[in-house]
């Protein structure tokens, strides 16, 4: 390094944290930039802190999202549980995915993507029907686009309880599985929708298909070792479930599956073991709202 | 294809409304219509079939909310009936929630058990003239305000006299239960609406034993109260593990239900979760309301269907024998309703094919729904499955009026009240009168039992009947209580299909002891008394 930088680097150092943050909120971003850039390493870590803060609020007001990314990251990495630190880390997200949206309108307006975009923005906000409309439109203007159809089969069964729906997001699954047959999940939703329509037989196929696809999925292990247990195969049934246990230890659906399997298998023992794991999952977490909550049932 | 079509339409029955026409006419008065500011407005109430003056017809009891009596309607035939309510002595006003029916004291003459946020009524039958309120002289006044709900009687030691069961839902007052929007447990989909279950103190379900004359609570010795942690609302109760011990299965609003096993020393355990009764088939509670038992499969085994919340499935708990039982909802033909709220249920066999079929109630606990603009609304319409030889095909869209019309409902009830062959159901309705439904009785034959015992309880309360007809053995029980918070008539009902003979009719009274019947002509109602020895 030069020696110039050397010499500056040891001036900036020296200069006071507090006037460098006091600076940045008077609006001197460009001019603080640097200095605060290296109160970061300050062994000081509430100046660090503070200086990141203020380094952080000033580039992306700036829309500098591509420098500031990197603050906030460290930011959270030295930081993790701090509100402040915690704030302008959503503040940053949230800027940069608005300025993200708003160039990608600006410049590929006719783009799928858009209507991606505003389809899965719809679904977070409840808005199902426009969402629904927005992923059709995506679909049309690139069929081939992986998990488009996947998202608007599941939008289909939330925005209505009418059986109909059911068949209707069947086949937007389907439509995924002709697009990327590997699709565990695709797979597996295809199974339960059948099985709601009552064909146990058809389910069943998909039910095992999707287990092959992927031995880690818990929902399709679990639905396998149930056909195990209706065929009365209690040793098979038992093994996935003991997988699927494996997979996703805090699981409810597979210790309880597993405490059937047991049960039926007439090993009690073992099913009471299960019950016991079940009950301790079930207990409903220690905190703020479960104390307010004791407090009002020993009124 | 469309003759074929035509003709499984015309199987389908059409389910009329004809309480207008049959007399059932007073508004049930529940809570809010707009609005409801408290839980205690969602959950009532329950209705009865009871033949209170024994003249073989089911008179028909309606519970109500605070700015009324319940009603009792005498069946005056000819599908009639009269508001006998002043006349028998009905006046108390209050939050009603259950009923359950019974012949506590062993006099011939069914006795009424009506539940309340408050005190709960005991209803002595006075020779079929008049109900007098004995609950303090029998010993049941409560030391507090209680949410009781579903209630039951049962003789769960078999000593020929009546217990009773009664569920309790929560701890409830005015004063301090938060108002809509207070926590995150008042809102449903965004928007405020009354607090609860969740966030209102759990309550202990209790248990009253017959002795000396009176009821006294055994709620703790018998370990009834031992589960802390439920919403109980309706009550059921049956042999579910067969060992000749009344069991009783409790369900409950957003936690798991409760089966009570009984274990033949005056002690109960909560055994629903190993037994596979408490949760859904993915380990979940679900927010139960009415209960309903019944061999669907001719297997010899009472199986469960529990009623749940919008979003969620109704329940069916197959019993795979010895009470042990795995949820059998979706490949049973169940896996399709998601937008109902259910409440009153029962299995009842419209078409007497000999398969018991299933009807729900539902109706929105929350008013406020119809504010959202979604596909769940307030009043919602009943459903009706056919029981198509053990799987359940919905025919609600196709069996009329009755059944395409909605209605906030909760009880309902079934009975053959004119005894012409069919089964009707009552069904209270909030803030509307109630519906009496009917369908034409069809071709098949059936025949209608009423029990009697004599070492037993004279109401024959926990009786067992199988029946074997037409290559076909069907298996019921006579209970107290059931569907949500109401009493189906203590009668049975049998479809018999096409056969016009009955091969076997087997009475198992409570106590163990056996008695066969060779019933001589079929289509017509039986009394059957408990021989003595």
């Amino acid at each position: 390094m030069p020696a110039t930088s050397l010499f500056l680097i040891a001036i900036l150092a020296q200069t006071d944290a507090g006037t460098l943050i006091s600076r940045a909120a008077a609006g001197e971003c460009d001019a603080v930039d640097a200095p605060l850039q290296l109160q970061l390493s300050n062994r000081d870590r509430q100046s660090a802190r503070l200086a990141g803060l203020a380094l952080a609020q000033c580039r992306i007001g700036a829309k500098h999202f591509d420098t500031a990314g990197p603050v906030v990251a460290q930011m959270e990495k030295e930081f993790p549980a701090d509100p402040d630190v915690l704030y302008v880390a959503a503040n940053y997200h949230q800027k940069a995915w608005n300025d993200a949206i708003y160039r990608m309108y600006q410049k590929a307006p006719a783009s799928y993507r858009v209507d991606q975009l505003s389809a899965e923005v719809f679904e977070t906000q409840g808005k199902l029907d426009e969402a629904i409309v927005e992923y059709r439109k995506a679909i049309a203007k690139n069929p081939k686009a992986i998990n488009l159809h996947y998202r608007l089969a599941r939008v289909l069964l939330q925005q209505s309880h009418e059986p109909a729906a059911l068949e209707a997001a069947r086949k937007e699954f389907v439509a995924e599985l002709d697009l990327n047959p590997s699709d565990a999940v695709a797979e597996y939703q295809v199974a339960q929708i059948l099985l709601a329509q009552g064909k146990k037989a058809d389910a069943a196929a998909h039910h095992e298909k999707a287990a092959q696809l992927r031995a880690d999925f818990p929902e399709a292990l679990i639905a396998v070792a149930k056909l195990r247990s209706d065929a009365k195969r209690y040793s098979d049934a038992i093994s996935l479930l003991e997988r699927a246990v494996q997979v996703q230890p805090r699981s409810e659906i597979a210790h309880y599956n597993l405490m059937l399997a047991y049960r039926n298998a007439g090993r009690a023992a073992d099913a009471q073991r299960e019950k016991a794991e079940l009950d301790k999952i079930q207990k409903p977490p220690d905190g703020e709202f479960t104390d307010f909550l004791k407090r009002l049932g020993n009124k | 294809m469309i003759p074929l079509l035509v003709l499984l339409l015309a199987q389908n029955p059409v389910f009329r409304d004809i309480a207008p026409a049959a007399g059932l006419t007073r508004t049930i008065p529940n809570g809010g219509t707009v609005t409801k500011k408290y839980i205690i407005e969602t959950t009532g109430s329950g209705v009865a079939w009871i033949d209170y003056d024994n003249d073989g017809l089911p008179d028909a009891f309606v519970v109500s909310g605070p700015e009324s009596t319940s009603r009792m309607y005498h069946n005056e035939g000819q599908g009639k009936f009269r508001d006998a309510t002043d006349q028998l002595g009905l006046d108390r006003k209050g939050w009603g929630q259950g009923v359950c029916a019974g012949d506590f004291d062993n006099d011939g003459f069914t006795d009424l058990f009506v539940t309340y946020w408050g005190q709960n009524s005991l209803l002595r039958n006075v020779g079929g003239k008049r109900f007098e309120d004995v609950t303090a002289k029998m010993g049941l006044t409560q030391d507090r305000t209680r949410y009781n709900t579903g209630c039951a009687f049962l003789d769960y030691d078999n000593d020929g006299h009546l217990d009773l069961f009664v569920a309790n839902y929560l701890k409830f007052d005015f004063a301090t239960t938060p108002p809509p929007g207070a926590n995150p447990y008042c809102f449903y989909r965004g928007i405020a609406v009354n607090c609860g279950p969740r966030g209102l103190p759990f309550d202990r379900n209790l248990l009253y034993h017959a002795e000396n004359g009176k009821f006294r609570d055994v709620s703790k010795e018998s370990g009834i109260e031992a589960p802390s942690g439920n919403y109980a609302l309706g009550v059921l109760t049956g042999d579910f593990n067969g060992d000749g011990l009344t069991d009783i299965f409790v369900a409950c609003d957003q936690t798991p239900s409760i089966l009570y096993i009984n274990q033949g020393n005056g002690k109960f355990e909560d055994e629903a979760l190993l037994r596979g009764a408490a949760l859904d088939e993915n380990g979940r509670a679900m927010s139960g309301m009415g209960a309903a038992a019944a061999d669907y499969l001719h297997t010899g085994e009472l199986s469960i269907f529990r009623t749940n919340f919008s979003d969620e499935l109704e329940t069916l708990y197959r019993n795979r024998g010895k009470g042990e039982f795995e949820d059998a909802s979706v490949e049973s033909g169940l896996g399709q309703n998601t937008r109902f709220v259910g409440w009153g249920c029962g299995f009842f066999d419209f078409d007497n094919d000999g398969w018991p079929d299933l009807l729900l109630v539902n109706g929105h606990a929350f008013p406020e729904v119809d504010r959202l603009n979604i596909d769940i609304k307030y009043h919602q319409r009943p459903i009706l499955y056919r029981n198509d030889r053990g799987h359940f095909v919905d025919i609600s869209e196709t069996s009329g009026p009755g059944i395409t019309t909605g209605h906030s409902s909760r009880g309902a009830a079934f009975a053959d009240f004119d005894n012409d062959g069919s089964v009707e159901v009552l069904v209270g309705n909030q803030n509307e009168p109630p519906s009496l439904l009917k369908t034409t009785p069809g071709k098949n034959h059936w025949i209608s039992l009423r029990l009697e015992g004599t070492r037993a309880n004279r109401s024959a309360i926990g009786a067992k009947v199988r029946l074997t007809a037409g290559g076909i053995s069907q298996y019921a029980e006579v209970r107290s209580g059931g569907s949500y918070l109401s009493q189906n008539d203590l009668r049975l009902h049998f479809g018999l299909g096409s056969a016009t003979k009955i091969d076997k009719l087997e009475i198992e009274w409570p106590g163990g002891a056996r008695q066969t019947e060779t019933p001589a002509t079929v289509d017509r109602r039986l009394t059957i008394v408990e021989r003595r020895p």
